[in-house]
Formats: structure tokens, C-alpha cells, sequence
């Protein structure tokens, strides 16, 4: 930490000093690399960190820079009046673009942000207001206190104190709450939504957000050149920024600085060669895509990883999975009339497939109840409807005696429904203390105006998850991988995870799709012991099992599903001597006449 | 009435040129699930390579034409080998890669060709007709009647050849296909260079039409990319109905809004594409699962 | 021996180990069956063999080491696969499923003879041939999987699951099926759930669970075997 500090430190000394050192041509350099540094970082929480494709930044940016021209020379507002209503402007534009991004993803978002970049580009072009394809010239140095900022030394504080402050918030969000979000929806949306993210209002906070950096960008680009016109905000300089950030490494935000500046430093050294330098950006972009998906930023990641690994080879020890610490007994009493889950004729059709026809079945609280069946007999589904992710056909569920209605996945969950998963989903670039944190996390999406305008209250509330976090990881022996990346950890360990991660929201419901699947006996034993102890304290657990030793032997009751429909309800003993039951997983009830002991 | 008809079918000869870029995608994607960002740009390339060897080398319009599907061929073979250990993986990474290569060959365009571009005339010098008072141009008529004949011959490949079908089995389920012995990479190459031979033919057709530039890719294949989005993307009947549709589009937001033409087209298309995301005929691609 | 012998088979994904050092042979004409519960490692053991999911232990076919043959040229050896859940190509049409079968040769001359003989053993597939297979039904489409794996001749035929989600009188056409070509001489690997179809149709029968051998024998006398039912329900 003090090494941070200490670079730190030294870093913003060198910042403040640069000027003095350098010429005025590389002072205008680093004034518009400071401005494509903003544009970057704006696009690496978009895109990096989010997940989104954003190939309408240049458009955002384009409209700070407009706004404020047009603003400022046409209708004679003053500098810093015209420039907050420029970044108002653009914030409003990432919002709209990010509409697109409510009902599609990946390509389509990138041709629908790409198309609106072009649409205007277009309308500059060629609107009379925007001075068509001249641009707008002559607009007024921004006023300081009688600082003269047409000096491009001066502006560059300006710049310097702007950049500082934009990178250090975007820097607190991607380390806290919202930041975890964000990056849990980009890993696995479908399991953020399950523990509690409100993925299409993040979505369209990251395009929120980076309309807004793009809006700041085009301001101070508008204060530095005082001029505008089309070229500047054409694709060739989209997919510049592009380059720029994927170089960088676009889910690190000082990765997508340092491509910036970097980018912005060969760019001029080579205006001679330009095009050489465009076809070598393309050509790095490509071999980065292959080998080095993480950009420049990820480089002492790989390197750490590879020393780590030949330490490792000397002998020093891994870390172990801990003992299970029990849950403490609940004392209150589960309601006893009220099922905890139940099922009223829930059908499931997939374009004429039946996955599901007519189901029916009731959990009482407090209970382990187990749901098996052959393969393809819509286990899975039934716990998809459940939790959320489909809307069944026909039928009703109820949880706790409410009808779940058209709730999604995130309502499911807020109202303390958790889940795993047949095919672990962790999150693969979030630690192990971050897949709970975000878990942990309740807040409701709105609270996200806490960022900027109450972000004493998130280093709070910071505190308070880490705490939880910490004591969860304990209970559940995992407090030796709390550093470590999911992917690499044996699969016993990343079931515990899962498990831990459920637990983490504190549902009532806890529903565990083939927990067992991969473990060998002893890890089947624990698991049996963890979700005992889950029940006692007061958790009613649903279970999607193959291993019929472990179902008959943990739970209170079970239902057999066959071909979508319940076969058999009752004790476990009862469901494996119904002749329904044998013939479904043995093919002949007289199977089992021949072999009673 | 005469107006709207002239204007329809003035976006007819365009809109063939967006169908056959919008086959290209269509192909791909279809096939292999990869959105090729880098597509526009090898359109381009067949442009300029066509032109070259029509005008400097003074070939025939068809064989330069040949020349310029042979050239783009191997650069689509080339994209796809480089871009295959990404193929089932990371597919926002894969779509990052083709914009890479298509920043590479807009370089080298300008580094062979320069930045200024070519006009070039049309190989078919006879007057335009006339139809009930409606002006054609008779290279319109060659540029719908090329590619329909490409159209046609694809058509063909696809359902009557062993490998064609063997394509479209890839495409349904690649695990079956590879038990019954489909070498799948290598479906996928022949794919992707089938892919940027349309191309090559969309750019060598188009030459004529508008004028040659580095920088012609962009707003070409874009609209040809939206126009295989809105038909459905990896549908071939929807590539064709989306090309001509957003040619008509086209031509009718410059006969209204002149300059601001591609603005009314994106935010049609934006709209469109919000209220139904599959497209016209629905989205085809490999599953992912 | 000119049959499948298979040594140490042993499948990793995902950090799991779904099959643990498995060994069993299939004889030249004989007729196998692999049965278990779900999450047994019976699919991933047929995947082993095709060589479509990595694997470290050895198949021979014959006098053929198969050990490093990939996926795609399994057929030209003379193995067929009938994949778990059918995998037909809805989009194309049944005549279409068929002939892709023997994409590894020519579409002339023999081809067209074996595509006459299966619409002979499969006289539904024949009525259907113009249709899309997407259209037919769970049974109908698991006939044309096995048309589709027997184009080519195999010696051997793999069949992953064939009775999954069909009703107990296709299973019963399916055992038929299977019947029938044992008496041609082919070869039979069966993967099942269903254990009574299992032991109608083979002579020999392996046990899996949790990726291991747990029990062997004729299927005359596994079938009487209580420790089945045990496997299977855990009681």
C-alpha cells in the first residue's frame, strides 16, 4: 500500500512538472491525448468494464464538442454555462443509444451504435447550425479567474485536474458496488440477474456514464482547438479510439489511458507515416485480439501468474478448502401452512416441444426436497420457470404463498429466491470475495445516484459488505481462495463457491440444480452436511439431483418428473418402490419383481 | 406517382449492390456465427482491385471482375485462419478482430491506391430506356441481373452440391457434422472466402455507381450490414429483401431529405430493428450452446 | 480379437473426471451395452471413443490403433455414430440427412445403393424423404440418426441414448431395429438409460457408475441382478 502511495505521489509530481520540460508542440500533443484519455476511459467502463459495445462514442463526443460550439457562437451563451449543457446533452445521447441495448447485445448493438455514429456525422455534416462541413470556428477562449487559457500550458491543468477527477471516480466505481455489477453482468448476465443485478438499468448506466465522459471530452477538445468540424469525429477515429482502448486493455481503466496517450504520442511522431501508423494499429489490434485479449493493461497479470506458477513448482503450499463452519439453528418457527414453494399446473412449451405438462407439486417450508428424474424430463425447466428466467405456458408458481407472477429473475431474487447452476456459473474475472460481494450486495438498483452524489455512503456501505464477506467466506472455508479467480480452483471448490455465493442474499429459498454432479463420495458427504445445516437454519432447499444415494439419503420428500409430467410424490422410500418411477428409469416395472431380494 | 416509381426503382440497382454485401454477411455468420466487422472493407478492395484491372490493365469488366472475387477470396481465407482459435469463444473479441483487419486493408488501399479514389465509367456505354416514362439506366439493369445470377448460383451451391449442403449441416449443428467426417474448419474457410467473394463482386459492381475511395466501405457496409440485420441475419432470402429494401429506403430518404439521407436510413433502420430484433425472416446462426 | 478394445479410457472436462480408467471390448459381431444412472459417464464414454471430446487411455478397432484418429475421421474407419438426442439437421431435408452420412465418399454409384437399402430396413424414412428433418417426430428422427450412422457401412455402430424421450412402443421398434442389425453382422455399442431395452438388445453388459465399471456380465443374468436397482435408485 505504501508503494502505491509512494508512486502515486511521484506520478502526480511528474504530472504537475511536465509542462516546464517540454515544448509547445508536445504540450498541444499531450492537451488532445489528455482529451482522448477521457474518451478512453469513458469507452473502457462502456465496453470494458460493462460489456456493452459502444461504437457510438465518437458521436458523444462530437456532441460535447458541437453543443458547446454552437452554444457559445451562435447563441452567446458563455463558456462554462454552454459546456454543462453540452455534457447534459451528451449523457442524454448515451441514454438513448443504450435503448437499443435493453433488447439486443454483442453485434447488433454494434451495428445500431455504429449506425447512429454515422447518422451524426451526418447530420454535422451537413446541418446549417452545425456549419455544415466547415465546422464552426472562433469559439471563446473558456474565462478562469482571468487565467489566460488559450495558453495551451494552462489549459493543460485545466485538462490535468478534469482527467484526475474523471479517472478517480471511474476508478471508485469499477472497486465498488456498481463496478461489481457491472462486471458480473458482463461475465454472466443470467447469473448476476439471479443474484439480485437489474441488468437492462445497468445497462443503460454504462452507456449513461460513458455519453457523459464523452460529453467532458468534447468540452475541453471545444475550449483547447477552438474549432470543430466532421473529420474529427469521424469512424476512422472511432475505430482509433477503439484501437486505443483495446490495446490499453480496455477492462482496466489505466490500461485504456495508457493506450490513449500512448496512441495519441505514435500518432504524432509518425504524421508523416500516418498511414503506416494506421495500418500498424490495425495490425497490433489483431494480434492482441489473439494473443493478448487483456491488451498491455493485463501484461503484469500474465507475468505474475507466470512467476506465481514457478514458485508454486518450489514448493510453496496452495491453499485448502477450510471446514464448513455450521450455520447457526434458526429459532423462529417456519409458517407451517403455507408451502414454501408451490406449483399449479405449470406447463412450459418451447415451439411445440412440451418441456413441461401440468405440474404440480408442493415444498413445505423447512423441508430438503428433491426433484430427479431421467435425463431430458424438465427438471432444469421447472427450476428455470421457479426462479424466474422462463414464464411458464400455463400454470402458477407461488413462493411463500405469493404468486410469483411476471417477476424476473432479480425481483425473484430481491425477494429471497437463490440459486445455482447444472453448469457452474461463476464469474470468471471477478475473485472468489468478489462473486460473494456482489451477492451480498441488496441495494436496489437506484441507489446507484449515491455515486455522485452521496459517495461517502458507498465507502460505508464498502466496509459493512467486506465484513460479511469475510465472515461468510469463514463459514464457508473458503477464506484461503478469497483472492483467487474462480477458473483456476478445483471443481469441488467452485461448487462450494456457488453454494456460498447463493447463500450470500440470504433467500428463504434455496434452489441447488445437480449440486453433487463431478464430487466423489467425500465431497457428496459434505455437501450433504452443508445443506442440513443451510435447512436448520431456516432455509427451505430444492434440490435437482442424479445421485440417488445422496437424494434418498438427505431429503424429506422427492417428486419424480418423467417427459415433463410428476410421476411419483411422496418420502423417498415410497417414490423408489412405484412401479411409475422403476419403469421410468429402468424401462420395465417387472424389472423389479425379478430383482426383490 | 411517376416521381415514387422512378425513385423505387432508382434504389432497385443500389439495393442489389446492399443485397450482395448483406449475402456476404448473411454467409458467415450463418456458418460460423462471426459478425464480420472487416466485410465493408474488403467490398472495397474488390472495388479498387476490379477498377485497376479494368482501367490500367485494360481487361475485360467480367475477368476483372474474376480477378478481384479470386483476390478477396484469399484474403477472407487468410481473416478466417488467423481469427479461428477465437471461433466458439470469445465473440465480442472475434468481432474486434475483424475490425482490425478491416483498419489493416483500408491502409494498404491507401498505401497502394491513395487517398484521393477513382471514378469509373460504366462498362455498358448504351443510352438508358425508357419503360412507361420511367428512365433505366442499362447498368442498372447488368448490376440486377449479375446479382441475380449470383444470388441463383449460391442458391445452388447450398442445396445441390455435397460440400454446399455440408455447409448448411456445419452451420445446424457442428458436433453431427463432424461425426459424419465434415472437416468444419475447413468449411468455414471456404465459407468466409465465399463471403468476401460477394463482396469483391458487390465492390467491383458498385464501382460505376459511386465513386471509388478508401473510405467507401464505411457507409456501404454499414447499410448492407443493417440491411442483412433486417431481413434477418443469416436468413439468404432475408439478405436479398433487406438489401432491396433499404436500396428503396435509401433512395427515397435522398429524394426527401437529401443530404441528411443516411441520417432518416439508420434511424428507420434503429427503429425497426428495435421493435423486432431478429429481423423480417428471423435470425439463423449456428447455436452456441 | 477383431473387434473394439478399449484400455484405460479416462475423460476430464470442466475440472471434473467423468470417466475413470474404463476398459471393455466390443467382439466382432458382438453386441455391448453400457447402462447407468444420469452423471454415470456413459455418454462421455461414447464421446471417448468418437474422439469428440479429449481423452487419455486406448481404442483399437481391429488391428487399427484409433488412439490419435480425430473426430472427423472416425467414419472412414468404419465406426458410425448415432449421437445422444438424435442431432439430425433439422434444416435439411430427410434424403439430404441421409446422404450426408456418406459425406466421406462419393454421392454415385454405391452410395445410392446403400441410401435404397436403409429406406428398405426404414420404410417411414422413405414416405418422409422429402421433408424436413425438423418436421418428423422423436422416433422418426431417431430412425434417420441410425440410417444416417449405418451409410457408410460401418463395422461398428455407436448409439448414444436412442431410447430417450420416446414412448415405450418405438423403443420397442427400436429394439427391433437394433435386433435386426445384429443379425447383419454389425457390430453394436449401446449407451442406455433404459436398462430393459439394454439387455433385449445385447449380450454383454457393462455397469457404470460415477465414471467407473461397477458391475459386469450377460444380460441374461444382469438382469436379475438386485444390485441393479440399487444403481439406479439408490435403494
Amino acid at each position: 500500500m505504501r508503494y502505491r502511495l509512494a508512486a502515486l505521489a511521484s506520478l502526480a509530481v511528474f504530472a504537475i512538472w511536465l509542462p516546464y520540460g517540454v515544448g509547445s508542440y508536445t504540450i498541444h500533443v499531450l492537451d488532445v491525448g489528455l482529451v482522448f484519455a477521457l474518451l478512453a476511459v469513458g469507452m473502457g467502463l462502456a465496453m470494458g468494464v460493462a460489456g456493452q459495445i459502444n461504437l457510438a462514442q465518437v458521436a458523444f463526443f462530437g456532441a460535447g464538442a458541437y453543443v458547446t460550439a454552437i452554444l457559445t457562437t451562435k447563441s452567446g451563451y458563455g463558456f462554462w454555462t454552454a459546456g454543462a449543457i453540452a455534457v447534459a446533452v451528451s449523457a442524454v445521447l448515451g441514454l438513448l443509444v443504450g435503448i437499443p441495448a435493453l433488447r439486443m447485445q454483442s453485434h447488433y448493438l454494434g451495428i445500431v451504435t455504429l449506425g447512429l455514429a454515422l447518422a451524426f456525422l451526418n447530420w454535422i455534416t451537413n446541418a446549417e447550425v452545425a456549419g455544415g462541413a466547415d465546422g464552426i470556428s472562433a469559439i471563446p477562449v473558456p474565462p478562469l479567474f482571468g487565467v489566460d487559457l488559450s495558453s495551451d500550458y494552462l489549459y493543460y491543468y485545466l485538462e490535468l485536474a478534469a482527467f484526475a477527477v474523471a479517472l478517480a471516480f471511474g476508478l471508485f466505481v469499477v472497486h465498488t458496488s456498481l463496478g461489481r455489477r457491472l462486471r458480473a453482468m458482463r461475465d454472466d448476465a443470467l447469473a448476476a440477474s439471479a443474484v439480485g443485478a437489474q441488468i437492462p438499468l445497468l445497462r443503460m448506466t454504462a452507456f449513461l456514464v460513458a455519453g457523459s465522459y464523452a460529453g467532458i471530452a468534447g468540452v475541453l477538445y471545444a475550449g483547447l482547438i477552438r474549432f470543430v468540424a466532421p473529420e474529427t469525429f469521424s469512424l476512422a477515429n472511432m475505430f482509433l479510439l477503439l484501437a486505443m482502448v483495446i490495446i490499453g486493455g480496455r477492462q482496466s481503466l489505466v490500461g485504456c489511458v495508457v493506450g490513449a496517450i500512448g496512441l495519441t504520442l505514435i500518432r504524432e511522431k509518425l504524421v508523416d507515416f500516418a498511414t503506416y501508423a494506421q495500418l500498424s494499429y490495425g495490425i497490433v489490434v489483431v494480434l492482441m485480439v489473439v494473443f493478448a485479449p487483456t491488451g498491455l493493461a493485463g501484461v503484469p497479470a500474465r507475468l505474475r501468474s507466470i512467476v506465481d506458477r514457478r514458485r508454486r513448482g518450489g514448493g510453496a503450499a496452495a491453499p485448502e478448502l477450510a471446514a464448513f463452519q455450521p450455520l447457526a439453528p434458526s429459532t423462529v418457527d417456519l409458517p407451517a401452512d403455507r408451502p414454501a414453494l408451490e406449483a399449479r399446473g405449470v406447463s412450459k412449451r418451447f415451439r411445440g416441444l412440451k418441456a413441461l405438462d401440468g405440474v404440480s407439486l408442493a415444498v413445505r417450508a423447512g423441508d430438503i426436497h428433491g426433484i430427479v428424474g431421467p435425463n431430458g424430463s424438465g427438471k432444469t425447466t421447472l427450476f428455470n420457470v421457479v426462479s424466474g428466467f422462463y414464464r411458464p405456458s400455463a400454470g402458477a408458481v407461488l413462493i411463500s404463498g405469493q404468486p410469483a407472477g411476471r417477476a424476473g429473475p432479480y425481483q425473484r431474487s430481491l425477494s429471497g429466491v437463490a440459486r445455482t447452476f447444472q453448469n457452474l456459473r461463476l464469474f470468471r474475472t471477478l475473485t472468489v470475495r468478489e462473486n460473494i460481494l456482489v451477492a451480498l450486495d441488496r441495494t436496489r438498483t437506484r441507489w446507484i445516484w449515491r455515486y455522485p452524489l452521496w459517495p461517502v455512503s458507498v465507502v460505508r456501505a464498502e466496509r459493512d459488505l467486506g465484513r460479511r464477506a469475510a465472515e461468510l467466506l469463514d463459514t464457508f472455508g473458503l477464506a484461503g481462495f478469497a483472492a483467487a479467480l474462480p477458473g483456476s480452483l478445483p471443481y469441488g471448490t467452485q461448487r462450494r463457491i456457488e453454494l456460498a455465493r447463493a447463500m450470500a442474499g440470504a433467500p428463504r429459498l434455496l434452489l441447488l440444480d445437480e449440486p453433487a454432479a463431478g464430487l466423489n463420495g467425500e465431497e457428496a458427504r459434505q455437501l450433504a452436511r452443508m445443506v442440513r445445516s443451510i435447512r436448520d437454519s431456516g432455509v427451505t432447499v430444492v434440490l435437482i439431483e442424479h445421485n440417488m444415494g445422496l437424494v434418498m439419503s438427505l431429503c424429506d420428500r422427492v417428486t419424480v418428473l418423467a417427459s415433463g409430467a410428476v410421476i411419483a410424490d411422496g418420502t423417498p422410500a415410497e417414490v423408489a418402490a412405484a412401479p411409475a418411477v422403476i419403469e421410468a428409469y429402468l424401462g420395465d416395472a417387472e424389472l423389479s419383481e425379478e430383482m426383490a431380494p | 406517382m411517376q416521381v415514387t416509381l422512378q425513385t423505387l426503382v432508382g434504389g432497385l440497382s443500389l439495393g442489389a449492390i446492399y443485397a450482395l454485401v448483406a449475402l456476404g454477411f448473411s454467409l458467415v455468420y450463418r456458418t460460423m456465427g462471426l459478425v464480420n466487422f472487416a466485410h465493408a472493407d474488403v467490398v472495397m478492395t474488390g472495388a479498387y482491385v476490379a477498377s485497376t484491372f479494368s482501367l490500367t490493365a485494360r481487361l475485360p469488366f467480367a475477368l476483372a471482375t474474376a480477378v478481384a472475387i479470386a483476390v478477396t477470396g484469399l484474403i477472407g481465407l487468410v481473416i478466417e485462419r488467423v481469427l479461428r482459435p477465437l471461433e466458439n469463444k470469445d465473440f465480442d473479441l472475434m468481432l474486434i478482430g475483424t475490425i482490425g483487419f478491416g483498419i489493416v486493408l483500408q491502409s494498404v488501399a491507401i498505401l497502394i491506391w491513395g487517398t484521393t479514389g477513382r471514378a469509373v465509367p460504366s462498362p455498358v456505354q448504351t443510352a438508358p430506356l425508357s419503360v412507361g416514362g420511367i428512365r433505366i439506366r442499362t447498368y442498372d439493369l447488368v448490376v440486377m441481373a449479375v446479382a441475380a445470377v449470383a444470388v441463383v448460383l449460391l442458391m445452388l451451391f447450398l442445396q445441390r452440391t455435397k460440400r454446399g449442403t455440408a455447409m448448411q449441416a456445419v452451420a445446424m449443428d457442428h458436433e453431427a457434422a463432424t461425426a459424419v467426417g465434415i472437416h468444419v474448419g475447413r468449411s468455414n474457410a471456404a465459407a468466409f472466402a465465399i463471403g468476401a467473394g460477394l463482396a469483391a463482386l458487390a465492390g467491383a459492381l458498385v464501382g460505376p455507381l459511386l465513386f471509388v475511395s478508401p473510405t467507401m466501405g464505411g457507409s456501404l457496409g454499414i447499410k448492407g450490414f443493417a440491411a442483412a440485420i433486417l431481413g434477418g441475419f443469416g436468413s439468404i432470402p432475408g439478405a436479398i429483401v433487406g438489401g432491396l429494401a433499404i436500396g428503396v429506403l435509401d433512395s427515397f430518404a435522398a429524394g426527401h431529405f437529401q443530404g441528411y439521407s443516411e441520417m432518416v436510413v439508420f434511424l428507420v433502420f434503429t427503429a425497426i430493428i428495435m421493435v423486432r430484433p431478429t429481423g423480417i425472416f428471423g435470425e439463423r446462426t449456428v447455436s452456441r450452446a | 480379437m477383431s473387434g473394439l478394445t478399449v484400455d484405460g479410457l479416462t475423460v476430464h472436462y470442466g475440472g471434473i473426471c467423468a470417466v475413470r480408467s474404463v476398459s471393455f471390448a466390443v467382439g466382432s459381431g458382438e453386441s455391448v451395452g453400457i447402462i447407468g444412472a444420469n452423471g454415470a459417464g456413459k455418454t462421455s464414454t461414447l464421446k471417448a471413443v468418437m474422439g469428440l471430446v479429449p481423452r487419455s487411455g486406448s481404442v483399437r478397432l481391429g488391428d487399427q490403433d484409433l488412439t490419435g484418429v480425430r473426430a472427423k475421421d472416425m467414419v472412414r474407419h468404419g465406426v458410425g455414430y448415432v449421437p445422444e438426442g438424435r442431432h439430425v439437421f433439422a434444416g435439411l431435408s430427410v434424403e439430404k440427412n441421409l446422404l450426408l452420412g456418406a459425406y466421406a465418399h462419393s454421392w454415385r454409384g454405391e452410395t445410392r445403393t446403400t441410401l435404397a437399402q436403409v429406406y428398405e430396413m426404414f420404410p417411414v424414412l422413405a414416405q418422409m424423404r422429402g421433408r424436413l428433418a425438423g418436421a418428423l417426430s422423436g422416433g422418426q428422427q431417431q430412425m434417420l440418426a441410425i440410417g444416417r450412422a449405418l451409410m457408410l457401412r460401418p463395422r461398428l455402430l455407436l448409439l448414444d441414448e436412442p431410447s430417450m424421450g420416446l414412448s415405450p412402443k418405438l423403443i420397442e421398434d427400436i429394439l427391433r431395429v437394433l435386433l435386426r442389425l445384429r443379425e447383419e453382422g454389425l457390430s453394436l455399442l449401446l449407451v442406455e438409460q433404459n436398462a430393459k431395452l439394454t439387455f433385449g438388445a445385447t449380450s454383454t453388459c457393462f455397469v457404470l457408475e460415477n465414471g467407473e465399471v461397477a458391475l459386469t456380465g450377460s444380460s441374461q443374468q444382469l438382469r436379475h441382478d438386485p444390485r441393479i436397482r440399487r444403481v439406479y435408485l439408490g435403494l
